[in-house]
């Protein structure tokens, strides 16, 4: 007896425990899809579009603090070492900010080859759905490599989401990259929609904006006005009355694309790129002098408004001034553009004067004047070529300050060495790049050997 | 449960009385003591019946024929005497210290100490008994051989790392398992909101003053019963339970004050303007032209560390009763405890009870039950990476501003008297918030033992280990986040963050124990354990408050960000055996198994396997063996494997989560697949020898040990390019080598008592091999290298990285780096491994003296050979990179001139090629310190006798009165990233430990 008492309890017991100790040890995730049920039906394609959406929302701030911090517009007034070395203009491959750009690209590259890899095959779809959302990925991709590319040189072209080959893939040549970039665009404006809900997603109109960007950066300057001049000609956007709207409202009547943020998805009071946090909240970063004397300039008239000041911040190296352009999230300019109208008459008025169009009724005499009678700025009379060049670097920064174009502008003109050289004793030519981030080469073999020069 | 409820009653209300009874009488003395020992308590076993020896050690009791008398003193070992009528009844009491046939529990079974074959370092209440310990896992601190405690900082309810034999698992944590009662319980940090660096600590929720014993299991012959959950050690702890005998009721109350061990040497307002001004002029602007004049910016010189730091209190009152008869015994216990931060507003206050019961359903049959129950309040700051935090912002306010306005207002947001950013007026930091976490935990275990026989039983135990966490916070309008930061909006913030977890945990062993013969005694035991959790949680935050009067999330005028999640339910499913063997007390050996299935692992992988052996050799019994010297001598050696299974749920699938777009929602890359990942293994290898000289007089142990970890689980970085930051892998091989002595001597026996505890350690870490010899970098970033600390191969983990600072030019003064890769550049290739916090060696000694009612003990313990990293030094000596912070007296001696020989170079205002992060912050942090010093007086029985107590104590107790280091920072036992495993001992604006003294009153009832 005494043996089997137990015996039986422990068989009894066994059973109890194991019988659901198999179910137990395979939890179902909770608020999670596992990768296979991510995009096999019609109705997960919008789901995974906004996903993009958010991947790609992420390049937009990260350009402007590359684009206007790397430059002349920004002064570092806070205590991360990543502002630090781009106020300071001793940029490391170590830099935060750096690295943080590289992934916000390479995670919407990475969304934008699921969608084109799966969405092909899922059954079901309407065409036209199909098409919006494949065009939607191109493009976005697309406009991805035109920032790594102008950013960090010839970067490493992916176009699978196939983990090993890109754990160990090496940088493309600038001229593949750029075939890449002009594919994309070319699939997606045949594919996306004429008009979109809002400015808040990519519509035909975008994609022109981003062809006429493209060429401009290229000096292919017929193409640049062409495309921009289709812009322009839409009908689908006029330029806001006010100067004041593009700093305090967010789908302004200019605007192509921007990256929306409501109020319950603003990144708030953290994250690497809440503009808002820095240039308001923290005032990590503030304008540089001589960004505030040029906005302060009569030319520059009512873009004035880019920038605030408050007196109770003046002390030592702090101007006591700040950039205005992005909002909190219970102000309605939280938004940070990528293609507005204004921008598309800085395209075709450079393209204009670089083709010897500079004055006359439809020439970059009269599209400056556009902005500048917007502006509430004094017109500009007639110029030479070379003038109207220099008249154009500096309409871009009025009214372009704080968008992140500065750095990029100065380095495709060339000006980048003179400009910077006056702004910063530590400026070097090799930052007409940004280093490819350290921890990349750390990681991807084929990289390593492969960092920008002077990094 | 009725009948041993109805028993307690009993106990507690009933006297027992005999008319047959005899008059007993007698002396008890003790070995070292033949003078008669005072104060000893005789007790007729089963009653409440007892008298208490006179100063002589006499006592006189009635007590019916062949009874047994229970004598027992504090110190001593209990002892029980049948009384059969002799006419004088002498007892000699023996000392607790050397005690050899003391029982350790060990997981699911007991051994007699002296049978141990594994590696166990028990810690007893004793040892702990007057220090005023907020958790246990401090009370482990200097008292074990190989186990190595940090608090993170003086921060009452603080993190605490606990290292047993090293790092073995970076994933695992830097906790070891602790098992309650035989409960696994929660560690760790539990409230979800970042503090800038410190966390809360799970543990700080039970009392140290309900532990009656600690055993630190330390091989895998030992560890391996907790196999999968067992590589970072297993801390064994057993709560005080009812003892047989009449209720005592004891009362114990302590009142303390706290301090700062530390405070730093900063500059004052004048000697930080001469300073900021050079630093303006070296950059060639105008001091003038940045408001830094002398007599007016320097006109107020306010000590920020005097405002926000103050002598904090400690109070701590318990009541516990204990008592029973031969079927039920309990013990109960309440305390609270309060201790004030020695930051204002900071303070930590918990309400503990326990109850255990025992009861002895029949002679087969018994039940065990244990329930404590804790509610703590923690009065949070923040600090240390916080701009906004206390004790951080103190440090590095400008002595310009001023705390208080005219009319004594705090300073607020946007005043002249304080400018904001980057720093925040430390006192309005540390008074206006409320971060109110309370926490409730419910620990709570059934145990029902059924013998079939004197060989056989089955045990089964279910228990839960609930904690619910409930931080609720409100900064207001004058603060920070409530006031400055615009995204807020200025008008207060709110965040109220609950968290529920349980930890239900079930296990029935079958043990089998029978002596073959006279010499072959065997005993076995098989089992099966099911361990699950289940966790919630839920947050909101609200923002524009009408006012600071309305603090609460209903009154804000925007509800903006919420969330609520309920994490899918993770399980470890096991069974487990041993088997031990006795031959005639000379041949042990030993045999262990435990198989784990964890939900945390793919199909592939899903179960782990983890076996041990272990045998020894009792030299003493064996014949050959003649000695009056050595009482006792022992060798054994254990090899076998633990593991590692903590790396979050569904880590092995590929997932989505979601994602927002322009007020859509939709979804995102979450995780990269990875179906082969499995568990982390621990090869352990153990020696050691145990050694009692003298009938015990000198007891000692020496381990060396070999522990090799393989598949470290960690994320294994990817390049970007993939989309993923990496994937969760198996990719490094780890060892830690190490040696281990502790010695127990009684130094003097006689009317002066004197025992000695002294053990120390060394680790020996080394980060064998990675994956892709890739180094992965953690820590904080830093000025021109990578990350403050490395894992890289052939180094131990989290050595410190950094520049090789070589010194300061004496032409320009500027700093010198080595440029190690010799291409004329000083940038991240440079960097190398500048230092460790791994101490080359560690331990403690205590020494414990009684002389008549008089006790004295002192406990020093030490850290050698360890590094800091004094990080706060890369802003309070930061060579004129921005001059919004407050410089150390370090800048003192700084370059000014052409030929100055120093080691600070110039200040010069924006420049950061001065401040790159190098070894010109690294420290030795080696220290000793007397971490307790205790004074107690027992008053005599002829006082406690009138006063109807059976004991009065009065004690004086304190802690880090004295620290020796040559450590420039306020502490060198600190850590900001508190729950790290990599990138311990970093100093980052962290609160210093504190000094407590105190003093205290033990009463026990008669």
């Amino acid at each position: 007896m005494k043996g089997k008492n137990p015996i039986r309890l422990i068989i009894l017991w066994a059973l109890l425990l194991f019988s659901g100790s198999c179910d137990i040890l395979e939890p179902e995730p909770v608020d999670l899809l596992t990768n296979d049920l991510v995009l096999n039906e019609p109705r997960d394609v919008g789901n995974v579009e906004i996903g993009l959406y958010s991947a790609f929302r992420n390049i937009a701030p990260a350009t402007v603090i590359a684009g206007d911090f790397t430059a002349d517009m920004l002064l570092h007034n806070g205590t991360f070492s990543q502002y630090r070395e781009l106020g300071t203009k001793q940029i490391s491959s170590a830099n935060a900010s750096v690295a943080a750009l590289w992934g916000a690209i390479y995670n919407t590259v990475y969304i934008a080859n699921f969608i084109l890899e799966r969405l092909p095959e899922v059954p079901g779809v309407p065409a036209a759905q199909r098409n919006q959302v494949m065009g939607t990925a191109h493009f976005l991709r697309g406009y991805a490599f035109f920032v790594a590319m102008y950013t960090f040189g010839g970067v490493p072209q992916v176009i699978t989401t196939d983990i090993e080959t890109n754990r160990n893939i090496p940088r493309a040549s600038e001229s593949d990259i750029l075939n890449l970039i002009i594919d994309d665009y070319n699939e997606a404006l045949v594919t996306v929609p004429d008009e979109p809900v809002n400015a808040g997603y990519v519509g035909e109109m975008a994609v022109r904006a981003a062809f006429a960007r493209l060429h401009l950066y290229l000096g292919q300057w017929t193409e640049a006005a062409a495309f921009a001049t289709q812009v322009i000609d839409s009908e689908q956007y006029e330029l806001e009355a006010e100067f004041s709207a593009l700093v305090n409202e967010d789908f302004t009547d200019e605007a192509i694309l921007e990256v929306g943020y409501t109020q319950a998805d603003d990144p708030g009071t953290s994250g690497n790129f809440g503009l808002n946090n820095l240039f308001v909240g923290r005032r990590e970063i503030i304008p540089s002098n001589q960004v505030i004397v040029a906005l302060a300039s009569s030319e520059s008239g009512d873009r004035f408004s880019s920038m605030t000041f408050d007196l109770a911040n003046l002390s030592g190296s702090d101007n006591g001034w700040s950039v205005a352009k992005y909002g909190t999230a219970d102000a309605d300019n939280n938004n940070v553009v990528v293609f507005r109208l204004g921008e598309m008459y800085l395209i075709r008025a450079e393209a204009r004067a670089q083709l010897d169009n500079v004055t006359g009724i439809t020439s970059a005499q009269s599209d400056i004047n556009v902005l500048r009678t917007r502006a509430g700025a004094p017109t500009i009379p007639s110029v030479t070529k070379s003038q109207m060049l220099s008249l154009i670097e500096s309409e871009r920064q009025y009214e372009l300050a704080f968008e992140g174009h500065r750095w990029y502008d100065l380095v495709r003109t060339g000006r980048a060495s003179q400009v910077m050289t006056a702004f910063s004793p530590n400026w070097r030519n090799d930052y007409e790049l940004w280093p490819i981030p350290q921890r990349e080469i750390q990681n991807n073999p084929a990289l390593v050997g492969n960092q920008n020069p002077g990094y | 449960m009725i009948r041993p409820l109805l028993a307690v009653f009993f106990t507690l209300f009933f006297f027992f009385t005999n008319a047959q009874a005899q008059l007993a009488t007698g002396r008890v003395t003790s070995a070292s003591d033949p003078n008669g020992l005072p104060g000893v308590n005789v007790v007729l076993k089963g009653t409440t019946t007892g008298v208490i020896t006179d100063i002589e050690g006499r006592f006189s009791l009635e007590v019916p024929a062949n009874s047994t008398i229970i004598f027992s003193f504090v110190g001593y070992k209990s002892q029980e005497v049948v009384y059969t009528g002799q006419t004088n009844l002498n007892v000699v009491m023996q000392d607790e210290a050397r005690e050899l046939g003391e029982i350790v529990v060990m997981g699911y079974s007991s051994v007699e100490k002296r049978d141990i074959t594994g590696s166990v370092s028990s810690v007893k209440a004793s040892a702990f008994k007057d220090i005023s310990l907020n958790g246990i896992d401090q009370a482990l601190q200097g008292q074990a051989a190989g186990v190595q405690v940090t608090q993170s900082s003086g921060t009452p309810g603080g993190g605490i790392s606990v290292r047993i034999r090293g790092v073995t698992s970076i994933s695992a944590g830097n906790r070891p398992l602790f098992i309650v009662d035989g409960i696994p319980v929660e560690t760790g940090a539990l409230s979800g909101r970042s503090f800038g660096g410190q966390t809360d600590n799970a543990l700080s929720l039970i009392n140290p003053n309900d532990i009656e014993s600690i055993e630190v299991l330390k091989d895998a012959s030992t560890q391996a019963a907790y196999g999968s959950r067992a590589s970072n050690g297993v801390v064994v702890i057993r709560t005080k339970r009812g003892k047989d005998g009449k209720t005592k009721i004891t009362f114990d109350v302590q009142r303390g004050l706290i301090d700062p061990v530390k405070k730093l040497e900063l500059l004052n307002a004048s000697q930080l303007l001469e300073l900021q001004r050079e630093a303006v002029t070296n950059s060639g602007q105008s001091a003038d032209g940045f408001g830094l004049i002398p007599g007016v910016t320097d006109g107020v010189d306010t000590d920020w560390q005097n405002e926000v730091l103050r002598t904090g209190i400690l109070q701590q009152y318990q009541l516990s009763l204990t008592g029973g008869d031969n079927n039920t015994s309990y013990y109960i216990s309440a305390a609270y405890r309060d201790e004030e931060g020695v930051q204002l507003n900071n303070k930590f206050s918990r309400l503990s009870t326990v109850i255990n019961l025992d009861q002895k359903i029949s002679e087969k049959f018994s039940l065990a039950t244990n329930l404590s129950i804790s509610r703590a309040l923690n009065k949070r700051v923040k600090g240390d990476n916080f701009l906004d935090g206390v004790y951080s912002g103190a440090v590095k306010s400008l002595p310009y501003f001023v705390p208080y306005d005219e009319n004594g207002a705090i300073v607020g947001p946007g005043s002249s008297l304080y400018a904001d950013f980057p720093n925040f007026n430390p006192v309005g930091q540390a008074v206006l918030p409320r971060f109110d976490v309370v926490t409730a935990k419910l620990l709570g275990g059934i145990n029902a033992t059924y013998a079939f026989s004197s060989e056989l039983k089955l045990k089964a135990q279910i228990s839960l280990d609930y904690n619910n966490v409930t931080e609720d916070n409100y900064e207001s309008s004058q603060t920070a986040i409530g006031g400055v930061l615009s995204s807020v909006g200025g008008q207060g913030y709110g965040v109220y963050n609950s968290f529920t977890g349980s930890n239900i945990n079930s296990f029935v062993t079958l043990s089998y124990a029978k002596s073959l013969s006279e010499k072959h005694n065997i005993n076995a035991l098989v089992g099966g354990e099911i361990y699950q959790t289940f966790q919630s949680s839920g947050s909101v935050q609200g923002r524009l408050f009408p006012s600071d009067d309305f603090t609460y999330i209903t009154s804000a005028g925007i509800v903006d960000a919420g969330s609520s999640l309920k994490s899918p339910p993770t399980a470890i499913v096991s069974l487990f055996g041993e088997a031990n063997y006795d031959f005639d007390d000379r041949i042990l050996a030993k045999i262990s198994f435990r198989a784990d299935g964890s939900s945390n692992f793919g199909p592939n992988n899903k179960f782990g396997y983890f076996p041990a052996i272990s045998a020894g050799w009792r030299l003493s019994e064996e014949k050959f063996f003649k000695s009056t010297l050595i009482t006792d001598l022992k060798v054994r050696g254990s090899f076998g494997y633990t593991g590692n299974e903590r790396i979050g749920a569904f880590q092995y699938l590929a997932t989505w989560g979601t994602a927002t777009y322009n007020g859509s929602s939709g979804v995102t890359p979450n995780n990269v697949d990875n179906p082969n990942v499995k568990w982390e293994t621990t090869q352990d290898l153990n020696v050691g020898a145990d050694i009692a000289l003298w009938s015990g007089r000198l007891q000692s142990s020496i381990d060396a040990y070999y522990r090799k970890t393989f598949d470290l689980l960690l994320t294994r970085p990817y390049p970007s390019t993939t989309g993923f930051g990496g994937v969760i892998d198996n990719i490094g091989d780890m060892e830690n080598r190490g040696i281990e002595f502790s010695l127990t001597t009684v130094n003097l026996e006689g009317p002066l008592r004197w025992t000695t505890n002294l053990n120390i350690s060394k680790n020996l870490n080394k980060v064998l091999f990675l994956a892709d010899s890739i180094p992965l970098y953690r820590g904080y970033s830093a000025e021109g290298v990578d990350g403050t600390n490395i894992i890289k191969e052939g180094e131990p983990l989290g050595s410190f990285w950094g520049m090789n600072f070589l010194g300061v030019d004496p032409a320009t003064g500027d700093a010198i780096y080595e440029d190690r890769n010799g291409d004329g550049a000083i940038n991240n290739s440079d960097a190398m491994v500048i230092g460790n916090s791994q101490p080359d060696f560690f331990g403690g000694i205590t020494n414990t003296l009684g002389y008549k009612g008089f006790d004295l003990s002192f406990f020093f313990q030490f850290s050698v050979g360890n590094d800091v990293l004094n990080f706060s030094k890369s802003t309070l000596v930061n060579m004129g990179a921005d001059i919004e912070n407050n410089q150390s007296v370090d800048a003192l001696r700084r370059w000014k001139e052409v030929g100055d020989i120093t080691d600070v170079p110039r200040y010069q205002l924006s420049s950061t090629l001065n401040n790159l992060h190098s070894n010109r912050l690294l420290e030795d942090g080696s220290y000793v310190r007397l971490k307790n010093i205790s004074i107690g007086y027992n008053l005599p029985s002829r006082i406690t006798n009138k006063l109807m107590l059976e004991q009065l104590r009065l004690y004086c107790t304190a802690t880090n009165l004295w620290t020796y280091t040559k450590y420039t920072g306020s502490d060198p036992e600190v850590s900001t990233l508190d729950g790290s495993v990599s990138s311990q001992g970093i100093d980052f604006f962290t609160l210093p430990q504190v000094k407590t003294i105190a003093v205290g009153i033990t009463a026990t009832l008669r």
